[in-house]
């Protein structure tokens, strides 16, 4: 009868232990790190945007590494977004779009569009016009090297 | 991909007068569905939509890895298991404004909008009508519209372990502010 106890109370504890773990590591794991994230591809921005526009290269749910000049900074709301412009077509200009993690805005919006700088994000995909990034964040510019 | 360009092309340039067009890349799209079990709710802030004043045609084209959800596991069987993100990796809607003359997109003001036209998500096509508004406002145009699917309709089935805890009706959320097209 005392073993029979203790057996169940080790269960017990492992059945909470088993709770917790599913809870917090399965159901609520966090969301992937991207900023420091392993790239699966890095590459130069125009040939990424090519090779995705020519559908040689298929960067859609990939760690995405990029590096180039930017065209522009846009602010909307609570949206900041890198932009690699490369050609002009019936949506406006295409290129690769990266929106950027709220940390790494500021850094975003000081940019110039004459240096060179490496973005690491995630990769949505190709959507006809643009390369589309998600959670990006500076890694290297010629100010913070 | 190819037949959502060849018909936004084909649409947009109907009429191709470039101040009638006006466009946006950071539109946003939510959606949201609620059992007493599980909520689900997702939003992306990169949507490109294209509106054409003239002849009224809309365009909207979301990829479904943009939508990001609060749990992580739920996105991935979002994009796994659900819509399959790497075999249908977007959602486009290709339409047009109903009641195009009621709306002075000249004029600043808020205008009620209907629009109908053909909803693709996870490979399938249903046409769809939505009611919204139209805002125009220093040159610019601001779009929103509610309107609820059905999943079924798309050919995404829940797994039977899971059947009482997801909604089967999603209410998609459409915000958009449009630039001219320079």
């Amino acid at each position: 009868m005392k073993n029979f106890k203790r057996v169940l109370g080790i269960l017990f504890v492992l059945g909470i232990l088993l709770a917790a773990y599913i809870w917090f590591f399965v159901i609520n794991k966090p969301h992937r790190n991207f900023e420091t994230a392993k790239p699966d591809i890095t590459m130069n921005a125009r040939q990424c945007y090519n090779e995705a526009s020519e559908n040689k290269l298929h960067p859609g749910g990939k760690v995405l590494e990029i590096y180039g000049v930017p065209s522009s900074v846009e602010k909307s709301d609570s949206l900041v977004v890198v932009v690699f412009a490369f050609k002009e077509g019936m949506f406006g200009s295409s290129g690769i779009r990266c929106s950027m993690l709220p940390d790494n805005q500021k850094k975003a919006l000081a940019l110039s569009t004459s240096d060179t700088i490496y973005i690491k994000g995630f990769c949505a995909g190709y959507n006809g016009t643009d390369v589309v990034m998600e959670h990006c964040s500076i890694i290297q510019s010629p100010k913070n090297k | 991909m190819k037949k959502f360009m060849l018909a936004a092309f084909v649409l947009l340039m109907a009429v191709p007068t470039f101040a009638q067009r006006y466009i946006t890349k950071n539109g946003y799209i939510s959606f949201y569905a609620a059992t007493k079990l599980e909520t689900i709710e997702a939003k992306s802030n990169q949507v490109d939509c294209a509106l054409d004043t003239q002849s009224g045609f809309f365009v909207v084209k979301a990829l479904m890895r943009s939508f990001i959800f609060e749990r992580a596991l739920m996105q991935e069987h979002f994009n796994e298991e659900y819509v399959q993100s790497d075999k249908y990796p977007d959602a486009t809607f290709v339409g047009k404004v109903e009641n195009l003359k009621d709306i002075g997109f000249s004029k600043p003001g808020t205008y009620p909008a209907v629009i109908t036209g053909k909803l693709t998500i996870h490979g399938i096509t249903n046409t769809i009508t939505a009611h919204g508004t139209f805002t125009v406002a220093d040159g610019k145009i601001a779009g929103s519209a509610k309107f609820p699917i059905t999943i079924g309709d798309y050919g995404i089935s829940i797994p039977a372990p899971v059947v009482g805890k997801i909604a089967k009706s999603f209410l998609i959320t459409v915000k958009v502010d449009l630039n001219p097209l320079k």
